[in-house]
């Protein structure tokens, strides 16, 4: 049995599929394209909020594991030419492993300190493929190996293709996570959020939780860096930068925490706006710092926090019966 | 690398650890009264070094903009206390980093906006225009400024912490602001007096930075970092902490550079995380477990 709490958050979840459905249908190549961009940092922001917003744990280097699946993918894909199939699992494998040792030393220190220890972690990485002569240094890798889907009629090549697949990819990430955090698991990383000491107390494990749910972000985020390279054909330390590590925070943060949906309606809300803003101005930043402030300031849940002003129709619970 | 280089290096060492000192001192101590990071501090530094770069333009005058940048810093700083920190202090501190980090995007742009895309540059004053010898050694004097600025700081600041009642009541607002407050200690006060000395003496990195450093939107990110890793490492709350921080970092750096470039800007983040993991608090700590 559903409660009202999740009905809300389906409800939105499928309205905004709905909106990436019909921009599938009717939108030209550029608009496919970016279509393909927000349903990949829908799933980059959807594992971001399993850490900030379930957990409770703020990473300002979330990007690192984003930018490691995705250059994991290359280096499978493009210079051990391994066949997709088998290269995507082990890139998402990688960022996996990456985060689960980053995990074991970040979740030791907290708050303030836990942002700063992501951080370091993630411009270590950033610094690292910037210098790394395998890995093109800061020019990057081109030409990432595309599995070959002409068996279901599928090239990645096409925008509209692609997009499809991001936005399936995004559809199974975000069934997949409200499972995972609707589960008992899922309940005591809320539980470690909202009183780490009593969670202590009641006997629960709670640094094992947490690098639990540092190792899965990690895992979605590479899933996301591997869709990422697909998408663009490209791999650069771009993809690692600390600001890329902020603008994903920002997406949870304006969308909504906590409620996975949010993340994602944040993630198409800050390319819409990117977009149409920097169309109109160089100084969109402006305005995108202004209005994340602003949700910071008046909207606690975010953008997604609005939609409970909706009018939904009452559920009967099974007691009503 | 001789013994003239290794001196030459560690000079360089001391000039940008004195740099990040002055960002440091006040983010540090600001944390250690509120256990809130300005992640926007940089912002300050930035705003601080534009300023002083349109004075100096109109002026001509170098120590015209040393005095402009921190004033400019800390009435800027206290009009975002005013309008946002004070109205958020019920909020928590992690809503108030939240919102500065959202601060240094308006702050780019702003100054994008204001005084364009370009790197400018303040000249050095004429008394240190030029490189002195001592020791064998030849010097920037300007460089030799920078040290001998920011130890002076140090030093007035050590002395109004440990010898005023001012500095007695930050110590007591950092060790333990509740029992402070009780006592009839103004804290916020306190606070407040701090974070805007804290964003002055930024402003003053920016200028003392700029004929060094290029001045463009985007300074503020570029030393934010290294900054925020000095007060992790240095451990927040103590001005020896913001000290022998800057300095550990400062060398790291510089020397990082020098002897292993292809990774040089590893470096820093890796002395971080090795000083977290062995101390969770930094080094220094003022209080442990926060």
């Amino acid at each position: 049995m559903i409660g009202d709490e999740d009905f809300r958050r389906h409800c939105v979840a499928a309205a905004l599929l709905s909106a990436a459905i019909l921009a599938l249908v009717l939108s030209g190549y550029a608009g496919r394209d970016r279509l393909a961009e927000i349903a990949i940092l829908a799933i980059f922001a959807m594992s971001l909020d399993v850490l900030v917003g379930f957990t409770g744990l703020v990473s300002l280097g979330h990007a690192l594991f984003y930018g490691l699946g995705a250059y994991a993918m290359a280096a499978f894909a493009t210079m051990l030419k391994l066949p997709a199939g088998l290269a995507i699992p082990l890139a998402v494998l990688v960022a996996a492993l990456a985060a689960f040792l980053v995990g074991i030393l970040a979740i030791r220190v907290r708050g303030v300190f836990f942002i700063m220890i992501t951080l370091a972690f993630g411009q270590m990485g950033w610094a690292y493929f910037q210098r790394s002569r395998t890995f093109g240094g800061i020019g990057g890798l081109s030409g990432i190996g595309q599995p070959d889907l002409d068996a279901i009629g599928l090239s990645l090549a096409n925008p509209a293709d692609m997009a499809l697949i991001a936005v399936v990819a995004a559809v199974l990430v975000y069934v997949a996570l409200a499972r995972v955090t609707a589960s008992p698991f899922g309940r005591m990383l809320v539980a470690i959020h909202q009183n780490e000491s009593r969670a202590r107390a009641l006997g629960l494990p709670v640094q094992s939780y947490k690098l639990a749910a540092f190792t899965l972000a990690g895992a979605v985020a590479g899933l996301a860096g591997v869709l990422a390279a697909e998408r663009t054909n490209f791999v650069s330390p771009d993809l690692l930068v600390w600001t890329v590590s902020g603008e994903v925070l920002i997406m949870v943060i304006v969308g909504g925490l906590g409620t996975l949906v949010g993340p994602a309606l944040g993630a198409t809300i800050w390319v819409l706006l990117r977009d149409n803003l920097s169309a109109l101005t160089p100084y969109w930043m402006l305005a995108m710092g202004l209005f994340f402030v602003a949700v910071v300031l008046f909207a606690d849940e975010g953008l997604y926090g609005l939609t409970a002003r909706i009018p939904w129709p009452k559920r009967r619970r099974p007691s009503d019966a | 690398m001789d013994i003239a280089d290794l001196a030459t290096q560690s000079l360089n060492g001391l000039q940008f650890a004195m740099l990040l000192f002055l960002l440091a001192v006040g983010l540090s101590v600001v944390f250690g009264l509120m256990n809130f990071v300005n992640l926007a501090h940089g912002t300050l530094y930035m705003v601080g070094a534009f300023v002083g770069f349109s004075v100096a333009t109109r002026t001509g005058s170098y120590w015209a903009a040393l005095a402009a940048g921190p004033v400019a810093a800390a009435l800027l700083g206290a009009a975002f206390y005013f309008l946002l920190l004070k109205r958020m202090q019920a909020a928590g501190p992690m809503k108030q980093v939240l919102v500065t980090f959202g601060l240094i995007f308006v702050g780019i742009d702003a100054v994008r906006w204001i005084w364009g895309e370009d790197s400018q540059s303040i000249l050095a004053p004429t008394a240190f225009g030029e490189s002195v010898q001592f020791l064998g050694l030849v010097y920037p004097s300007y460089r030799l400024f920078i040290i001998a600025l920011g130890l002076a700081v140090a030093l007035l600041l050590h002395l109004g912490l440990e010898r005023t009642r001012l500095g007695a009541v930050v110590r007591a607002g950092v060790d333990d602001p509740v029992t402070a407050a009780s006592l009839g200690i103004n804290v916020d006060l306190a606070f407040f007096g701090v974070f805007c000395l804290g964003c002055a003496l930024a402003g003053l990195g920016g200028v003392v930075a700029a004929p060094v450093l290029q001045v463009y939107p985007g300074m503020d990110v570029a030393i934010l970092i290294p900054t925020l890793i000095v007060v992790v490492v240095g451990g927040p709350g103590r001005l020896s902490g913001a000290f022998w921080g800057a300095l550990l970092i400062g060398m790291a750096d510089t020397f990082g550079k020098v002897l292993i470039p292809d990774f040089s800007s590893f470096v820093i983040y890796a002395v971080m995380a090795l000083v977290l993991l062995l101390r969770p608090s930094g080094l220094l700590a003022a209080r442990h477990g926060s």
